[in-house]
């Protein structure tokens, strides 16, 4: 079995297990811890605060955002480019057509690919620099940050390496790091895209029950 | 009934910059950066003696460049006719057909064989020493003076000098810089380097790579350079101190040179980096995008101009990573924290000391009084 | 086990009151460091220890050695955080006790929503249950044990204040009348300080023709108990006053303007007490404002100097009244400007959650103070604050004192009852 056949064939359907497994064990492990029931009288619905939760913080207040415009444009900059990158580019496009679903989708063309890892990485680049060189950043990160981060740059540097689609082996070497991001991500902060919407509901819901108009 | 008292907490989050943000450990590091630094040396001079050999032996007649579409070259430009024949009919006016470019009639003409034995002969062949020997310079540097100290040690107070935006402009070029450099530098020594290293396949594999993500990072250096630009031009103008620390060489070998916000060397890195920085974007997207340039003696001046100003960028880059993390206590602190302690801003940057805190920088005395 | 560290009592009640909610707010923190830019203890510093999320830091310790998913895993790897030792929880202590005022403003820009006030609530818990609570508030609490108020308030105290009220206004007040409508309390702070309050209640009520009360043995709404983090405690308060109301047979209990004690009735009592009162819990702002509505209390000629309104978090925030005390206002007042950021979004004074209870952060309450000042500074000729909380008032007069300013500060229910129709 070749190098390729390797991360793309075995090695990949682990690395998927694991990821698949190990993110909806965590999820159901936190659901699992459970709230005591609140008996104070309602004001409103929980459930419906839930969803408010999970859409208000989408959507930075400008008292704030004018203070940490680049943050926020550094966010929405990563994570709306990787979302981009993942779902839409070709080579994605018809991976997860063969290997997942079996049906296509439209896919960005080159120059917006290209485009769309520029946004992406600046993104990437500003959200770190921000996290070595402010002295609130450096205070609350940990390893964990900083190992997301780079494992997740790794992965989008060596795909746009493979951009020529001309060397099996930087193809492969793709692969493989998103192998490695893979089996990562359950157990670190990178699962942040899974467990926000917990968060974001729980104080959402708890709000969302006591009337409060946020 | 509260009484009204100044708030130390101004001094206390010094100190516990110092304490958390690791720039204690970090100082502990160049104690033993010296030894390591020794190493370095050793070992780039191995690398220079063992490259030379094999540089030599590895000398061969010019081939095609590596970036151009150029396979075994056009299978009708040579017919019966022997090289010094074409090349002398080509100067004088013959057009040639190649098969394989858009630009027919210019892709062959006298002045490409000009170029390219000046990209073949000079920069592919020199360009890799030069970053060599100056990291070779620093090693030296750094092992006969060591690492400049604060003079008079930390007070534990500091004064704010760049912003969390100045912060995040700066890291986000160096580091777009540094992609830029190193897929550049594949890109470029692809041939002399890594072939003889390591062969052809692994060279293909790393140029493709290489290209890609420079093609990919450039235009982000356009953008981070603008960015610079708006955010650092204010305080890098010369002034009349400047001269005064040219013929001081910068206090480099030792005693006081007196500068404000920037000093000479910083405004001049600034300065060269913006314009050559400028020279280095313009050219890229001109070699990014050929197919909107007719004249193919632009994109030949583009990559010469390229090379040359990559490799002065990465040069003179080097000198300023090395004075601003190793080569000075507390001038990272700057671009780390955004704060720097009074006593560096004193020694280093008088006048702008002077500036923002109202305070004389050399009348020490007088501190504890107007706090 | 009786030889316990207390390091061991306070991860051991952290691990318990880390519920779902909490666990995923411990797993959704992407260390982004926004909330720091809504902390006015980190805003006035520039200290990033005081970044919101910093101030957890041994709890979600605790949590991620000991219930986190994957956390026995972790462990066997050596990868869990290690184990929260005393040292570590002494030195948070002051983060947890003195640089928080539980005002959630940091929750409304955490790209994860996180509620950095009730997560800090639950952590106390921790702290109180190990013996490790401010000085200060440990006194309130002794306090409350014996007379039932922080300040010792006494009802002897509370029957002089009666009185003066009485005479001022012409008006009876009659204590611990049963079956009346509602019932007020107070914090200690209103009863001691602005006693103008209970004059200003018993003037509207009148006009309203609502009938009410006071219970000469529970009359104290702060609940010590909730800001120190001791649930045992909280509820002997609490029971107090839900066995004085149900005593006396009132449809509703008036919530003084205070922030923490509205939340500690309405919104934990029922859980603390594991049961539905057989009483509404009001604020005193809804009841107003309702009132109003109804045509009970018609404003008549309007105060017309220059007033703002501070939003006390508790009540507008974290309260969800955020409509009433404006339109309140707006009846009262012929020109009322709001400030910057006025609202949800609003700073705290300060001084909740216990800190202006607490002598030892009292240099950080005024910093943190700067805040608000520079809200208040955005407007023009500003020449009185509506502060609808006992509390922040004290905060916001001890503020104004410390920065040398000078600034009149009123509740909100005198405006009302000073600006009533004929
Ligand atoms: C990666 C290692 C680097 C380190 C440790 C570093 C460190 C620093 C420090 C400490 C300063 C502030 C000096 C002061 O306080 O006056 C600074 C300024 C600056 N850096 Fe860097 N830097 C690095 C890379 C780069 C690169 C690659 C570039 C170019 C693309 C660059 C461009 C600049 C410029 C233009 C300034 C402002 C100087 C001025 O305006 O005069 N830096 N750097
Ligand atoms: S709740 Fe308020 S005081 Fe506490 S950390 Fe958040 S913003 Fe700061
Ligand atoms: S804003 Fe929220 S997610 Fe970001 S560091 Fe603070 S608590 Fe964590």
């Amino acid at each position: 079995m070749s190098f390729i056949e390797f991360v793309e064939g075995p090695f990949y359907t682990v690395a998927m297990t694991i990821f698949l497994l190990g993110a909806a064990w965590r999820v159901i492990g936190i659901i699992r811890i459970g709230r005591k029931k609140d008996i104070s009288p309602p004001k409103g619905s929980a459930a419906a605060g839930f969803f408010k939760g999970n859409l208000r913080h989408f959507f930075p207040r400008g008292i704030f955002a004018r203070r940490t415009w680049l943050h926020i444009v550094g966010g929405y900059g990563f994570h709306l480019g990787l979302f981009g990158l993942m779902l839409f580019a070709a080579p994605h496009v018809a991976f997860i057509s063969e290997r997942i679903t079996g049906f296509g989708w439209p896919t960005l063309p080159r120059w917006g690919f290209v485009i769309t890892a520029e946004i992406a990485f600046a993104g990437l680049i500003v959200l770190w620099v921000r996290r070595i060189s402010d002295p609130v950043m450096r205070l609350i990160s940990d390893w964990d940050d900083h190992i997301g981060t780079w494992i997740t740059f790794f992965v989008m540097l060596s795909g746009c390496f493979a951009m020529q689609e001309s060397h099996v082996f930087l193809r492969a070497t793709h692969m493989l790091l998103v192998n490695i991001w893979l089996i990562y991500f359950p157990f670190g902060r990178l699962m942040h895209a899974f467990t926000f919407f917990l968060s974001r509901g729980n104080t959402g819901a708890t709000y969302g029950r006591k009337g409060m108009n946020l | 009934m509260i009484e009204r008292r100044p708030l130390p907490f101004r001094s206390r989050k010094a100190e516990i910059l110092t304490h958390q943000t690791g720039i204690k450990r970090l100082s502990n590091i160049f104690a033993y950066a010296r030894v390591i630094a020794f190493m370095l040396l050793s070992a780039t001079w191995l690398i220079v003696e063992t490259g030379q050999s094999d540089a030599a032996s590895h000398v061969r007649a010019p081939e095609n460049a590596v970036n151009l579409p150029v396979d075994d070259g056009p299978p009708n430009t040579l017919g019966t006719r022997s090289d010094g024949e074409i090349w002398s009919d080509i100067r004088h006016g013959a057009v040639g057909n190649p098969s394989s470019s858009s630009a027919s009639g210019q892709a062959i003409q006298s002045l490409g064989q000009d170029w390219r034995l000046l990209r073949e002969n000079y920069i592919v062949k020199y360009a890799g020493w030069f970053p060599v020997g100056v990291i070779g310079l620093l090693l030296l540097y750094f092992l006969i003076r060591g690492r400049m100290k604060i003079a008079s040690g930390r007070s534990g107070k500091t004064i704010p000098r760049f912003t969390l935006i100045h912060r995040i402009a700066h890291w986000f070029t160096a580091g777009v810089f540094m992609i830029l450099g190193l897929s550049g530098l594949i890109i470029l020594l692809g041939r002399p380097v890594i072939v003889p290293l390591f062969g052809h396949e692994v060279n293909s594999i790393m140029t493709s790579a290489a290209l890609q993500g420079h093609n990919l990072f450039g235009p982000l250096f356009v953008v981070a350079l603008m960015w610079m630009f708006v955010k650092f031009v204010r305080g890098n103008f010369f002034q009349l101190v400047d001269f005064k620390w040219i013929f001081k060489l910068g206090g480099l070998f030792g005693g006081h040179v007196s500068s404000s916000q920037f000093n000479f060397g910083e405004k001049s890195w600034f300065w060269l980096l913006m314009i050559v920085g400028a020279v280095m974007s313009i050219t890229g997207l001109v070699l990014e995008f050929p197919w909107f340039f007719e004249d193919l003696r632009l994109l030949q001046a583009s990559t010469v101009l390229h090379g040359i100003g990559a490799v002065t960028l990465i040069c003179v880059s080097l000198g300023h990573i090395y004075i601003g993390s190793v080569g000075m206590e507390g001038a990272l602190d700057s671009m780390l924290i955004g704060e720097v302690d009074e006593n560096w801003a004193k020694e280093h940057h008088d006048l702008w000391y002077e500036e923002v805190t109202g305070k004389s920088a050399k009348d020490d005395t007088e501190e504890g009084a107007s706090t | 086990m009786s030889d316990q560290s207390k390091a061991d009592i306070a991860v051991a009640k952290f691990l318990e009151h880390t519920d779902g909610e909490v666990a995923s707010f411990f797993e959704a923190c992407v260390h982004c460091g926004e909330c720091a830019e809504a902390c006015h203890f980190h805003l006035s510093t520039g200290d990033p220890k005081y970044t919101p999320t910093y101030k957890l830091l041994p709890m979600v310790k605790a949590y991620k050695r000991d219930k986190a998913p994957f956390s026995s895993l972790k462990k066997m790897v050596g990868l869990a955080p290690a184990q929260v030792t005393e040292e570590e929880l002494l030195e948070w202590e002051p983060l947890v006790y003195d640089s928080c005022n539980m005002c959630g403003r940091c929750t409304l820009v955490c790209p994860m929503g996180i509620d950095i006030a009730g997560t800090i609530r639950k952590m106390r818990e921790g702290y109180a249950a190990a013996g490790m609570v401010p000085e200060g508030l440990q006194r309130s609490a002794e306090f409350v044990k014996k007379t039932s108020s922080p300040m010792g308030v006494t009802i002897k105290a509370l029957q002089a204040q009666i009185k003066h009220q009485e005479d001022i206004t012409g008006i009876p007040i009659e204590v611990d009348k049963k079956g009346a409508d509602y019932m007020a309390i107070f914090s200690s702070m209103e009863i001691m300080g602005y006693p103008e309050v209970l004059g200003a209640y018993s003037k509207l009520f009148k006009k309203a023709g609502v009938s009410w009360t006071i219970s000469s043995v529970a009359y104290e709404a702060t609940n010590v108990g909730v800001q120190i983090g001791s649930g045992p405690l909280a509820k002997e308060i609490l029971q107090r006053v839900v066995d004085a109301a149900e005593a006396l047979e009132v449809k509703h209990v008036i919530s003084p303007e205070c922030g923490h004690a509205y939340g500690a009735i309405r919104w934990a009592g029922p859980n603390m007490m594991g049961r539905q009162f057989n009483f509404e819990v009001v604020h005193i702002i809804e009841l107003l404002d309702q009132l109003r509505r109804e045509g009970k209390i018609p404003p008549g000629k309007k105060d017309d100097r220059t007033m703002t309104l501070h939003d006390p978090c508790q009540i507008i925030r974290r309260g969800g009244l955020l409509k009433e005390p404006r339109s309140l206002m707006d009846g009262s007042c012929g020109n009322f400007v709001e400030m910057k950021g006025a609202g949800v979004t609003n700073f705290c004074c300060g001084g909740g959650g216990g800190v202006s209870a607490n002598p030892r952060a009292e240099e950080l309450q005024t910093a943190a103070f700067s805040q608000k000042l520079k809200q208040l500074d955005g407007i023009d000729n500003l020449e009185a604050v509506v502060v609808p909380c006992g509390n922040c008032r004290t905060v916001f007069e001890d503020g104004l004192d410390a920065y040398e300013r000078d600034l009149e500060i009123i509740g909100l229910s005198e405006l009302i009852a000073e600006t009533l129709a004929e």
